[in-house]
């Protein structure tokens, strides 16, 4: 039999976790309960006994705390996890994406001449393993990749696991002590800060909503959010907007900004400029919705809406959720 | 009620902020022998000049050092930043390459054949023949832009280094002596912070300096003022929007027009007119120049160019065709009466279009540029054989020369123009026929940002883009290869509270979009508004100096990619 799965759970300074990491906890228990085990989670760094119980309602049966090793930097995490899997015996370590996510599994992968694969969008399981799968080829086709060896390391894309919160079990908390190698200790952690918009990668959403000037103000920005929300999309924005402050750079489309080619962008109060159209022309399907009839979006749009976004995406959003509900 | 810009200038004293002593320690400073800012014309045809000099005198090359010859350049290329008609007279070619057959020249034809026309809203109306200024027989139609690659690798050829995506930010002074120039930081953020790329500027020290940065030049605007150097009438300006279309039929001459779209009431004091020049089989260019005297805030030298584009005779040239480039430049249009007292100072000197040797009555001025980096070259190369930074010999040579006596024959004909086409066109009649003895004496002139500003309606008449013959801005800007990074630090200098009349003359006058009246202040007509501003989408074209701000070069790198302007 297998042994079990091993995730990384990834909280702010206020013990908030990582939305991804819970997608990644919450596969992790779907998949082992086929596999006949049990998913597990690591935390470092200084988290309550209730915070780190309470993974157990996304399914990780214990959870363990390295209190000594700082939260948010790779290296130590990697020692944590290396004696974790060792000592434990976990067959597999899944990440569920991010940059960290990313650096980790690097690092855990070549510390114990593991398997890796990233960019992850699903697992499934076959004859008693974990296959990943996996898009290649600038996304025009999915491979299936299985481990000969274990440990094996399996790095998830961006928002490719839902999260499942369940029965609000508790889980078992574990303190771990680990001594760090030299180098883990060699940087250590100035600042953490968290960015609105920053943990969603917009070069992989497979829909936008962007926001230009005709939103009228940044806290108009959550007619954009929740819309994508009930989408299951991502917000992105225009260099205006941006440049105004209103929504972080790390979503900008354009030139100065991000390349995007979703299934659908649906710009709201966007003009469509050159330098923003060079960033989303490929989009597959483009909805535009803008009051004024001559913006130069309606000349690429897929479908075009002349009024008032205030009203129109609102109604939107309800008329999404509404479909999605039934 | 009117209001001049000059009442609310650009915060800053440029003699102040941008001299200074060498700060480096000495033994981080990057010594040079020839510091030239500017890879244009001026800069390029200095250093070419400078190294063919030096070889035929190895001892003094040996002295220069590692480095004898250093060009420094914002642009991503030498070039990226240049943009004129262009004509080109080849005397300067011819001198600096004697042996170099025309053939190899990057240029795209021999003018053959000139025509002027006056237009009207629906005609255009030939006149035989063309006035003597416009006429081009003989001369070369280039682009600057290649021509500046070109004389970049001619440079890099002969020896000399050329530092680009590099700003020269200060002037380096001790005891009133020049001693090189500053090199602008790179890596900082919107406010100034720096990035995790951030890179401190140098000192570049040098024994010469050469400010060859074209017109409005950041340096040679401050050091114009620092040692006093002002002319007898205050310097100004003309602004050219310009654009690069390919055609499906060739054009077989050279083509000016003035009139329309301009208004002809002195009111306005609305000058200029446009070019139409072939580039070959299958390319035009086509640019529109107006003097940014003018008193009508809404007034917009690019939707001009954009209006001028839907003249019949205009979209008989353009019809089938697709524009491929576009830019913006200003071009000093003080002439005689605006040169500075003298072109050199200890350890420097001075050329080219910063210091407004341009001829705009017969838009001429690269070869002038040309001439004058070379008579630099060998002023500064013969003072620096007898260890000397006196380069005063550069400033006889130019006293002396065709620059400075073509600029004196016309030193009167452009204050004409200001007081109506008609009066303007018998004056430079008058100047051409005596040969530059009539009109006699100085005529007045004064700043372009005193003008004093009204809301009076050009902009009514503009076009609305129709992204086939007719742009926006902001695509126009795209077209110049402009990809500033956004969040890099503001490099105009504005007041940014200001009365309507100002903001709104900014923001039409710019070509780049950079200006911008918030739309709830554009709706409710308040007497002062609050810019707001987008440097990033900036192509430097300087208009903003004469008009009341202050242009200063950004990080270097940033700005256009000009390619065939």
């Amino acid at each position: 039999m297998a042994g079990g799965i091993l995730v990384y759970a990834l909280h702010d300074d206020e013990g908030n976790f990582n939305k991804n990491s819970l997608g990644a906890i919450s596969e992790a228990a779907k998949l082992a309960s086929e596999l006949g085990t049990e998913a597990s989670a690591v935390v470092v760094g200084d988290l309550s006994d209730e915070g780190a119980a309470g993974l157990g309602a996304y399914g990780a049966k214990r959870v363990f705390r390295a209190k000594d090793a700082p939260e948010g930097l790779a290296q130590p995490i990697v020692d944590v996890m290396a004696k974790v899997i060792s000592d434990e015996g976990f067959s597999y370590a899944l990440f569920g994406g991010g940059l960290l996510g990313f650096e980790i599994g690097a690092g855990l992968t070549a510390r114990l001449n593991a398997g890796v694969t990233m960019e992850v969008t699903d697992v499934k399981v076959a004859d008693g393993k974990l296959v990943a799968e996996r898009p290649v080829l600038q996304d025009s086709a999915i491979v299936d990749v299985g481990y000969v060896g274990e440990p094996g390391i399996i790095i998830g894309r961006l928002n490719a696991f839902d999260t499942n919160e369940g029965d609000g079990g508790s889980a078992e908390v574990v303190d771990v002590d680990v001594e760090l190698s030299e180098w883990s200790t060699k940087a250590r952690m100035v600042t953490r800060g968290e960015q609105r918009g920053a943990d969603v990668n917009i070069e992989d959403a497979e829909i936008l909503v962007g926001g230009g000037r005709g939103l009228g103000e940044a806290d108009n920005f959550k007619l954009a959010e929740e819309l994508a929300d009930a989408l299951g999309g991502a917000v992105a924005a225009t260099r205006a907007v941006v440049d105004a402050g209103w929504y972080p750079y790390a979503a900008q489309i354009g030139q100065t900004g991000k390349t995007v080619a979703p299934k659908l962008y649906l710009a709201a109060g966007i003009s469509g400029a050159i330098q923003h159209k060079v960033g989303m022309q490929s989009s597959e399907n483009i909805l535009a919705i803008n009051k004024d009839p001559n913006a130069p979006i309606f000349e690429f749009s897929d479908l075009g809406v002349v009024g008032d976004l205030h009203k129109i995406v609102p109604k939107l959003t309800e008329a999404v959720k509404a479909k999605k509900g039934s | 009620m009117p209001i001049a810009p000059a009442e609310f200038p650009p915060p800053g004293d440029p003699a102040a902020d941008y001299v200074t002593e060498p700060t480096d320690p000495e033994e981080e400073r990057i010594e040079v022998g020839l510091a030239i800012v500017g890879g244009g014309p001026a800069g390029l045809a200095c250093a070419i000049k400078t190294m063919q000099l030096l070889k035929d005198d190895p001892g003094l090359a040996e002295k220069l050092g590692e480095v004898p010859v250093a060009v420094i350049e914002k642009g991503k290329v030498a070039g990226a930043h240049l943009l004129s008609g262009a004509n080109m007279r080849p005397s300067a070619m011819q001198e600096l390459f004697p042996d170099m057959d025309p053939s190899e020249w990057p240029v795209y034809q021999k003018v053959t054949k000139d025509a002027v026309y006056l237009l009207t809203k629906k005609a255009a109306i030939p006149l035989k023949p063309p006035p003597p200024n416009f006429r081009n027989h003989g001369n070369y139609v280039t682009s600057i832009a290649q021509l500046g690659r070109f004389l970049g690798e001619r440079a890099e050829g002969a020896g000399a280094y050329l530092l680009t995506e590099t700003a020269a930010d200060k002037l380096l002074v001790e005891e009133r002596v020049v001693k090189g120039v500053r090199s602008g930081d790179k890596g900082r953020g919107r406010d100034g912070e720096e990035l995790s790329n951030f890179e401190p500027g140098s000192d570049v020290v040098a024994k010469a300096t050469v400010l060859a940065e074209g017109t409005q030049g950041h340096l040679t605007g401050a050091a114009l003022d620092f040692f006093e150097l002002q002319g007898l009438q205050p310097q100004r300006w003309e602004l050219g929007v310009k654009e690069v279309w390919e055609v499906e039929k060739p054009l077989d001459r050279v083509i000016h027009t003035m009139g329309w779209p301009l208004r002809k009431g002195p009111k306005w004091n609305e000058f200029g007119g446009s070019f139409i020049y072939p580039m070959g089989e299958d390319k035009v260019c086509i640019g529109f120049v107006a003097g940014l005297d003018y008193t009508d805030a809404t007034f917009s030298v690019h939707d001009t160019l954009q209006l001028f584009k839907t003249h019949p005779f205009v979209q008989k040239i353009l019809e089938g065709g697709k524009r491929v480039g576009w830019g913006a430049k200003t071009i000093p249009s003080g002439g005689f009466w605006a040169l500075p007292r003298t072109f050199t100072v200890p350890g420097m000197v001075m050329c080219g279009d910063g210091v407004g040797m341009c001829n705009v009555s017969e838009l001429k001025g690269i070869h002038y540029a040309m001439h004058a980096g070379i008579y630099a070259a060998e002023a500064i190369v013969d003072a620096l054989k007898h260890d000397s930074v006196n380069f005063d010999a550069y400033n006889e040579r130019v006293r002396n020369s065709a620059i400075t006596e073509d600029l004196y024959k016309w030193r009167n004909v452009r204050q004409a123009f200001s007081k109506g086409f008609f009066f303007g066109g018998a004056v430079a009649n008058a100047a051409l026929l005596t040969r530059g003895h009539l009109p006699p004496g100085r005529w007045h002139q004064h700043l372009d940002a005193e003008e004093a500003m009204e809301l009076d309606g050009a902009s009514k008449h503009y076009p609305k883009p129709d992204n086939k013959y007719t742009f926006d801005k902001l695509s126009s800007v795209f077209a110049s290869g402009n990809a500033t990074r956004d969040d890099a630090p503001n490099h105009i200098k504005v007041q940014r509270r200001v009365p309507r009349e100002v903001a709104q003359t900014w923001v039409s006058m710019c070509p780049a979009q950079v200006y911008e009246i918030p739309d709830e202040q554009v709706e409710n007509g308040a007497a002062e508004v609050d810019l707001t501003i987008t440097p990033s989408n900036c192509v430097q074209c300087g208009a903003i100096t004469a008009k009341g701000g202050r242009l200063t070069p950004p990080e270097g790198g940033d700005g256009p990619l000009y390619q065939e302007t």
